[in-house]
């Protein structure tokens, strides 16, 4: 069975560390030959709106935008919670990042109980 | 897998390409090195620079979680040079 990771992150960019850390996991373990499932859930899914990684950098690790842009580039996806979009009224259809998808809860069940490890920020 | 080389046989490798990640924090490394090791041949040596000290042990756990051959690493002039052998 090939490796499957489910990150699911809840904070917002105003929390740099919080919101970056997972995209550095992301990459590595794409690089690592594992498959990667981002999930945004709760305040987390403002980073998918188009131009607010830019300028959340956390001390120590690459800017979120560039780790965004890379994660894209390996062909990673990043599910966002439905309700939590819409609660923020974030437009699905123009606000966001080409590789986010706007998912409800039996799709983020899907992913994490198919995957072989999670992490949750 | 990892083998411990000493500093003349790391002096001694031909390396088949170099990929230069000075100033790149981490994952930054590890996603040039994993860039990298497919444009070497089966057996051959990539080298990799980086600046971020946590780089030398970095690689050599990638290496043995994709299945290749950490070499082991040598301090340059503010950066190391970390090799790892293709071997698959």
């Amino acid at each position: 069975m090939a490796e499957k990771l489910v990150i699911m992150a809840t904070h917002g960019p105003d929390h740099p560390e919080h919101v970056t850390i997972p995209f550095v996991m992301a990459v590595a373990a794409m690089a690592s030959d594992v498959e990667v499932v981002i999930g945004l859930q709760g305040p987390s899914v403002a980073v998918a709106v188009k131009g607010t990684a830019d300028g959340v950098n956390a001390e120590g690790f690459p800017p979120l935008a560039k780790l965004m842009a890379d994660y894209k580039d390996l062909g990673g996806k990043i599910l966002l919670c439905g309700p939590c979009v819409k609660a923020r009224q974030i437009d699905a259809d123009t606000q966001l990042v080409e590789n986010a998808e706007v998912v409800a809860a039996a799709r983020f069940v899907a992913e994490v109980t198919s995957a072989t490890n999670a992490l949750v920020y | 897998m990892a083998i411990a080389l000493t500093d003349t046989e790391l002096a001694a490798l031909e390396t088949a390409k170099v990929v230069d990640a000075r100033g790149s924090a981490c994952p930054g490394p590890l996603l040039e090195a994993k860039k990298g090791i497919g444009a070497v041949p089966v057996g051959a040596i990539l080298e990799i620079w980086s600046s971020d000290p946590i780089t030398k042990t970095d690689i050599g756990a990638w290496a043995e979680k994709v299945g290749h051959e950490a070499l082991g690493f040598a301090p340059a002039d503010g950066y190391d040079r970390v090799f790892v052998r293709r071997l698959k």
